[in-house]
């Protein structure tokens, strides 16, 4: 009902009426879940239908650009806490001089709309982007990254609407790209980690610009049972990639080895695979491939059926080391999917039950599927509930990036969130005036800093190639 | 504190407005008796048994009431949420759709 509420307000519509049904119907019986309907839901469905509902109406907020708060840094906070506007940490105060700052990093006007945002139907504008990155402590120059994955969040195909539901899974920022050394991104041990301003306050960013323009709001719009935290950019490590002649997770997504791009997608859960051992593909794969099966359960949603059918995307880290012991036996990543597809499987009657008995989705099969010609053929090969069916469609779905600690054999493993937050890839652009920002900044930081801290281009020099 | 230095700030509102203007809510029936109603269906949290309850429930109360069951539509959320939504309207008009109840949240 809190949800129903608060969304139908983003539709213009906030007096739309909504019948409830008592309790939660996934734990009822069939009698109990009858009789609910029968004693409480259709009184309500009968008014709703035939008594006008009250008189609706907007309630009246700020303008973009109005100055809502003026006073000390904790005044400041305190109101964005108090009105909903922060994540909870404390904000840079979003003050002209540092908005323009961000503004600067960018050639688009500051009006630009680069869409609009559900649930709350608000625009994602240019200045926006600049407000929410300056309040999540972000460096001016990370606005072409702002920028580019707020155009993949506005793009209709990546969902930004789904954001809130009930799995609470959570955006991975995949960064590819020079930007990645420019800026001074992790890329290399602890990539996951928070402590590296880049990574952190993108991340941030990420969630604040979720909350305040698309709002999400937890008890609102955000449904999540549990949620996650927001989750700090994760950079590929190209020089690896490049040592080992494979190609960046950019071009998967039809740009160019060597662009600039943003990629995001919704992943509900992951873990860490530990000490993937062996000298070759044969001998790593099995292990890869069961971990694989091991993140998945109530996903397979998304590999079945005229709902979701075909959108899981599975992402796997393989750490250097790992990437260059597949590298050595001739293998690429187009290898290492083909192998996951085909090891990567789980019995028939596995899939069905998870998701017709289990989580309670209509009635479906795997041979209706397949001979409605709704699901590959590779789903019934034969009428052994025992048959062993692959868990993605192709096995172009399985997405890999190398990336994390150098010396380390490990991988981890993502559980994606089917077509709620599908891959979503978006280039990079550099305002004309890029080098001479780029250079303008960094003269004036060796002329500022004191001399017992080293200071590089864009904060903190992170992630060396080997 | 003498000699302490206070900053002041003066803060932008981080949203944008809202793009959605009130739209008004669809006429309301005075009875349902020799009414169409349509089914709209998410395919989630059991929607096919609570349609076929509600159905039984508004029977009883209406008799004359006809139902255009929600698989003549398609699932409301998923991969062809976007295209089931779009012809919505179409469907009503052709169908001779007098109100609607769509479901299943949670």
């Amino acid at each position: 009902m809190q949800l129903a509420a608060a969304a139908s307000i983003g539709q213009g519509m906030p007096n739309l009426s909504v019948a409830l049904v008592p309790g939660h119907t996934g734990l009822q019986s069939k009698e109990v879940l009858r009789k609910n309907i029968l004693e409480v839901t259709t009184d309500r469905v009968i008014g709703n239908l035939t008594t006008a509902p009250a008189t609706a109406a907007i309630e009246k907020e700020p303008g973009a650009r109005d100055i809502v708060v003026a006073g000390t840094l904790d005044e400041v906070n305190e109101y964005f806490i108090v009105n909903e506007l922060s994540d909870g940490l404390p904000i840079v105060p979003p003050t002209k001089d540092r908005v323009d700052a961000f503004l600067r990093y960018t050639d688009r006007k500051a009006d630009e709309v680069l869409g609009i945002l559900l649930p709350d139907q608000r625009a994602a504008t240019i200045w926006s982007i600049a407000v929410n990155g300056v309040m999540a402590g972000c460096r001016p120059e990370y606005m072409p990254v702002l920028v580019a994955l707020i155009e993949a969040m506005a793009d209709p195909y990546y969902g930004v609407e789904h954001s809130g539901n009930t799995p609470g899974g959570e955006t991975l920022i995949l960064l590819n790209g020079p930007i990645t050394q420019e800026l001074g991104f992790n890329y290399t041990q602890g990539v996951m980690r928070d402590g590296f301003q880049a990574n952190t306050t993108i991340g941030r960013f990420w969630r604040l610009y979720l909350r305040n323009i698309a709002g999400f709001l937890p008890h609102k719009n955000d449904k999540a049972t549990y949620g996650n935290n927001y989750r700090v950019v994760v950079p590929e490590n190209e020089g690896v990639v490049k040592k080992i002649g494979w190609a960046p997770n950019s071009t998967d997504f039809g740009y160019e080895a060597g662009a600039n791009t943003v990629t995001i997608s919704r992943f509900t859960g992951g873990n860490h695979i530990s000490s993937v051992s062996g000298s070759s593909p044969q001998e790593m794969m099995p292990y890869l491939a069961h971990a694989m099966v091991q993140q998945h359960n109530w996903q397979f949603l998304f590999t079945v059926g005229n709902e979701c059918g075909g959108t899981l995307r599975p992402l796997l880290f393989l750490s250097p080391i790992l990437a260059e012991t597949f590298a050595a036996a001739g293998w690429t990543k187009k290898d290492i999917r083909r192998a996951l597809w085909e090891m990567a499987r789980v019995p028939a009657h596995h899939m069905e039950r998870i998701n017709r008995e289990w989580t309670q989705k209509p009635s479906w099969n795997l041979e209706l599927e397949v001979r409605m010609g709704r699901m590959p053929r590779v789903y019934f090969e034969s009428t052994d509930p025992n048959r062993m069916v692959p868990i993605v469609w192709d096995p172009e779905d399985y997405m890999i990036v190398v990336t994390g600690d150098l010396g380390r054999n490990s991988a981890y493993i993502f559980a994606h969130n089917g077509v709620l937050g599908y891959p979503t890839a978006k280039e990079i652009r550099l305002p004309k005036q890029w080098q001479a920002l780029r250079g303008a900044k960094a003269a004036g930081a060796s002329q500022t800093a004191p001399q017992s801290i080293k200071t590089t281009k864009g904060g903190r020099k992170n992630g060396a190639t080997s | 504190m003498t000699g302490t230095r206070i900053d002041l700030f003066e803060a932008y509102w981080p949203r944008s407005p809202r793009q959605a203007q009130i739209r008004p809510l669809a006429a309301r029936l005075d009875s349902l008796n020799g009414k169409t109603v349509a089914q709209l269906w998410d395919y989630v949290f059991r929607g096919d048994e609570v349609f076929l309850a509600l159905e039984e429930g508004l029977k009883q109360r209406y008799p004359d009431i006809k139902w255009v069951s929600w698989k003549e539509f398609g699932p409301t959320h998923g991969s062809d949420e976007h295209e089931v939504l779009a012809s919505l309207a179409q469907k009503f008009r052709k169908l001779g759709v007098d109100a609607a109840i769509s479901g299943m949240g949670c």
